[in-house]
């Protein structure tokens, strides 16, 4: 008599465990980040140790080096950033204003910003910076 | 005569959902997710406060003595005349806030002078322990 080897059971594999990981890691990436539009031009922001954390929502105005300047992410001639920020302000009057400007940015382009903004009546606006644990340059 | 033998139909099996393309739109937006974002690690510093937070909070007592720090455009800090390497700029304000605890901090930037050499300077200002700092500019007049 010839014992045969009875035939292994093929079993599915089970993908369920994948589709957990993949489904864990997509809604992590979408939950961490904040979509944000970054701006036309490059901006590396001030180093500080004293930052604090950056609160969500708001406009953002960025300064790139050479003192061009980008609302959301969409670049803006000087004469219409008043107009567009008083709009913004008259939709949401608690208006939150993040200036982003490059590190290397001459203050002559920064400081009439924010002067700007105190113009309009903008109360809450802030200065982005990139936190350092060393001590400032 | 009716026989007992019932002839039933074969259940139908139910019909079967593949999760392969679920899987696979899944694998895509993670993937677009994870290209596309840029991570950045930003902070902020304060460059005008809320009205209300200011008017809600204690009055606050008025500065014994105000120091003025010109911000040269090479970004070296001025005070009093004499230019204050930044390195020493945080020991020189802790011994002025401990001769008065008052001290107000007024920054007058030069226009040439980086956005870097400004918060730098409102840096040191907020590790020595400066309550108040204002920035000040110099309106050209119309």
């Amino acid at each position: 008599m010839k014992l045969t080897r009875p035939a292994r059971n093929t079993q599915s594999e089970t993908i369920i465990a994948l589709i957990d990981v993949v489904f864990f890691l997509l809604v992590f990436f979408m939950l961490i980040g904040r979509m944000d539009a970054t701006a036309p031009f490059d901006v590396d922001p001030p180093v500080a140790v004293s930052g604090q954390d950056m609160p969500a929502g708001g406009e953002t105005l960025s300064v790139s080096r050479a003192g061009e300047v980008a609302l959301n992410g969409v670049a803006i001639g000087t004469d219409a950033i008043a107009e567009s920020l008083a709009a913004a302000l008259s939709r949401d009057p608690m208006l939150r204003l993040r200036i982003n400007a490059h590190r290397d940015a001459d203050l002559r382009h920064v400081l009439p910003l924010i002067g700007l903004t105190e113009t309009l009546g903008i109360r809450d606006v802030v200065l982005v910076v990139t936190p350092s644990r060393d001590s400032a340059p | 005569m009716t026989s007992g033998l019932a002839l039933r139909k074969p259940r139908k099996p139910g019909p079967l959902i593949s999760l392969v393309p679920m899987i696979d739109v899944m694998l895509i937006l993670l993937v677009f997710f994870m290209v596309t974002s840029t991570y950045l690690n930003l902070d902020m510093i304060p460059a005008l406060k809320r009205q209300e937070e200011t008017s809600t909070s204690a009055p606050e007592a008025k500065p014994t003595e105000t120091l003025l720090i010109r911000l040269g455009a090479n970004g070296l800090p001025i005070v009093r005349g004499r230019s204050v390497p930044l390195e020493d700029l945080s020991g020189y304000l802790v011994a002025r806030l401990a001769e008065a605890p008052r001290l107000q901090v007024l920054v007058l930037p030069s226009g040439g002078a980086s956005t870097q050499a400004l918060i730098s300077v409102m840096d040191h200002a907020a590790r020595a322990g400066i309550g108040r700092l204002r920035v000040i500019r110099l309106d050209a007049k119309p």
